[in-house]
């Protein structure tokens, strides 16, 4: 095997010409940022804060039929296809025959969530997204294990994200 | 005995045999629903068409019996082609709903259906909706749209079990499966419909959304519940075993198993386990690791035994293995010990037998502790011991508990008249609340494996001995009898990294690989 070692050139051994030359760079940015704020690229964050587009895949969203029940059939594909494992859920038998299973608890750890959107991927009925919420903080008491609660019912969405795919509009179409 | 050639490979089959057995014998992949190697032939489901050399037009294997000479392929173009329509027409009011169908992953439709690529019916029509959650008895219910009306549970019903409770009912595109008015699916084998229905049509209500059957592993084991002793698959997974299923087994229990058997798993997983020993020193309660516990007692009571051997009662139960019989009995032995008594739940209805797999006798190895106690002085009669008790003749009582308590409808009353000696010692797997009544001022429980945490051998009713493996740990803490014993002698344990394996060990498979249909 082959490698090249980088012989240390005579100028470098030197200690004020690499620092008076790293100092003329910094100061050279600084005037540049003072008279210049409008092209800083850094952003005074809390203050400030960048907008992403309504497309960017953050927290979840468990979508909700049209009388506000949730979409999710409990068929478990989204956490069999987590990598991060962060999914928990368990199903039930639901009362209305149609229905057939229903989560009573479904869960995801945030803190092991990876974001990779896998879930929403493995969804066949639509009843998990990912929103563009993506500043999800909390104190030291904060719960970062999401429940149905959480997912589908949170103050942000209003009442709950209607899912695109409705059974009884397909039953009606004879799916 | 005809030869017959299947997919360009000779084979040579029984006289009657049928091409489709010739195709199991030779592994070769064919498509079937309706037909069961344990059934009659019904040929409704008409996939497993075969071309057969010189007939006039492809034949259903499961109907035509193999003739001297036959050539016989399923692989032309043409009978993949019948295949794949035939599939379609399994799927023109099936309504693809695996994802929330509970057979999904162990499903022979979905497995068909994928491997032709047919993941929408071709079908312009609307689909017939049928009923969905139809409740057929205590343990099944029936979605009869999934249903695709293969008869197999029909059939099983008339053949087998011979309750005749299901049949189908309405023509055409209208049929279902459904039982009679005032009888519903309530027979001791109802739940082998379930494992036999190639879709999720007929569930388990036990089983049923428990979990996803991708997440369970499963391995072979021996059924505790009777002196039969099925062979038996157990599914499970890291939180403790789900359901049962039997394994075929032609001298044992052909394909089937019964409906109590499938609820043992319950008593072995962890809720209702003993998880810690525990020392009762006439005012408290005090919890210790098992081995630890027996250290104590053989430091306790070892030298005591020695000396006065006569006043000293083994009680056994016929639920642990031949090894662990062995063991023990070996080892009492050698203290000098030699009464041992017969713990037997059932007396009066031990021989009763229904014809088909389920005996009176609910322990698996009953036959296995006679025959190693007959090595040594023979067993006596519980009711003996009581006496004995009575009398002060006896001190200490080592108690080798059942693990299946439902069978055991005494249990309670038995391990209050048992704990009235000086020393009592309960070696047993549950946990159960009359624990805190103990009348000795000296009593230990320590806790046992159960079936599925051990490797070892169950003597069945006939005299046949059986060997099972080790499944799964579901109690860390537990010993063996013959753990427990080899402490109890003061001998260090001899750690193996896993347990004793008496048969070469069959893989765990994920249940993808899902074996017979």
């Amino acid at each position: 095997m082959s490698y090249v070692v980088k012989q240390p050139d005579q100028l470098s051994k030197w200690y004020l010409p690499g620092i008076l030359k790293g100092l003329g760079y910094t100061f050279k940015n600084m005037i540049k940022n003072i008279f210049g704020l409008k092209k800083m690229p850094t952003l005074n964050y809390p203050e400030e804060k960048y907008k992403y587009g309504p497309r960017f895949k953050g927290s979840h969203i468990l979508t909700v039929k049209k009388d506000g029940s949730l979409r999710c059939t409990a068929c478990m594909l989204c956490a069999t296809n987590c990598p991060a494992q962060c999914i928990s859920i368990t199903a039930s038998e639901h009362d209305d025959p149609e229905v057939e299973k229903y989560p009573i608890k479904y869960e995801i750890d945030v803190l092991r969530c990876v974001y990779c959107g896998f879930c929403e991927e493995a969804c066949p009925v639509d009843a998990v997204r990912m929103g563009p919420e993506w500043q999800t903080p909390g104190l030291g008491d904060a719960n970062f294990t999401y429940d149905i609660q959480k997912l589908a019912y949170r103050a942000n969405l209003k009442g709950g994200i209607q899912s695109s795919l409705d059974d009884k509009e397909r039953h009606e179409a004879g799916i | 005995m005809p030869k017959c050639t299947i997919n360009g490979q000779e084979v040579e089959v029984k006289e009657g045999a049928t091409i489709i057995e010739a195709f199991k014998k030779m592994s070769e992949d064919i498509a079937h629903y309706c037909w069961h190697p344990g059934l009659s032939v019904a040929g409704v489901c008409r996939l497993c068409m075969v071309d057969v050399e010189g007939a006039r037009g492809p034949q259903i294997a499961c109907n035509t019996v193999v003739r001297e000479g036959m050539v016989i392929t399923n692989q032309s173009e043409q009978i993949k082609d019948i295949v794949r329509w035939g599939m379609d027409f399994h799927l023109i009011n099936h309504p693809l709903d695996c994802p929330i169908c509970d057979q999904a992953g162990e499903c022979g439709l979905q497995e068909q259906y994928m491997k032709f690529g047919k993941y929408d019916p071709e079908m312009g029509l609307q689909k017939v909706k049928k009923r969905k959650v139809v409740d057929l008895g205590e343990r099944v219910v029936l979605d009869s749209e999934r249903c695709i009306l293969c008869s197999r549970c029909v059939r099983f019903t008339d053949e087998v079990s011979k309750t005749n409770e299901l049949g189908i009912f309405n023509r055409g595109d209208r049929s279902e499966i459904g039982t009679y008015k005032d009888k519903p699916l309530n027979n001791k084998y109802s739940l082998n419909t379930v494992d036999i229905c190639p879709v999720g049509a007929l569930t388990s209500k036990d089983f049923r959304f428990r979990q996803r059957v991708w997440y369970l592993k499963n391995a072979d084991t021996i059924c505790n519940g009777c002196s039969t002793g099925c062979s038996v698959k157990t599914y499970y997974n890291e939180e403790g075993l789900f359901r049962v299923k039997p394994n075929h087994n032609e001298d044992v229990n052909g394909y089937w198993m019964c409906d109590e058997g499938r609820d043992l798993y319950k008593f072995a997983n962890k809720e209702s386990r003993l998880l810690k020993a525990k020392k009762f020193d006439g005012s408290t309660w005090e919890e210790v690791s098992a081995g630890s516990a027996v250290k104590s007692l053989s430091h306790q009571l070892l030298e005591t035994i020695k000396e006065t051997p006569s006043k000293v009662a083994v009680v056994y139960t016929g639920q642990f293995t031949n090894q662990e019989y062995a063991d023990s009995l070996k080892s009492f032995d050698g203290l000098g010990v030699n009464n041992f008594y017969h713990w037997m739940n059932n007396q009066a209805s031990k021989d009763e037998f229904d014809g088909l797999l389920i005996r009176g006798d609910k322990n698996p190895n009953t036959k296995g502790l006679q025959n190693e106690a007959s090595k040594f002085s023979g067993l006596k009669k519980l009711e003996n011991l009581f006496n004995e008790l009575e009398s002060g003749n006896i001190e200490t009582v080592f108690v080798m508990a059942p693990e299946n308590i439902s069978a055991y409808p005494e249990y309670e009353s038995h391990f209050k008249a048992l704990s009235k000696a000086k020393n009592f010692i309960w070696m047993g797997a549950n946990q159960t609340s009359c624990y805190e009544s103990t009348n000795s001022s000296n009593t230990y429980l320590i806790p046992l494996k159960s079936y599925v945490e051990k490797s070892g051998t169950f003597t069945n009713h006939n005299g046949t001995d059986q060997n099972f493996n080790y499944v799964t740990t579901l109690v860390a803490g537990a010993l063996t009898l013959s753990e427990a014993m080899t402490l109890f002698e003061g001998q260090d344990l001899d750690f193996e990294i896993r347990p004793k394996i008496y048969k070469t060990m069959k893989n765990n498979h994920f249940t993808s690989d899902r074996g017979e249909l």
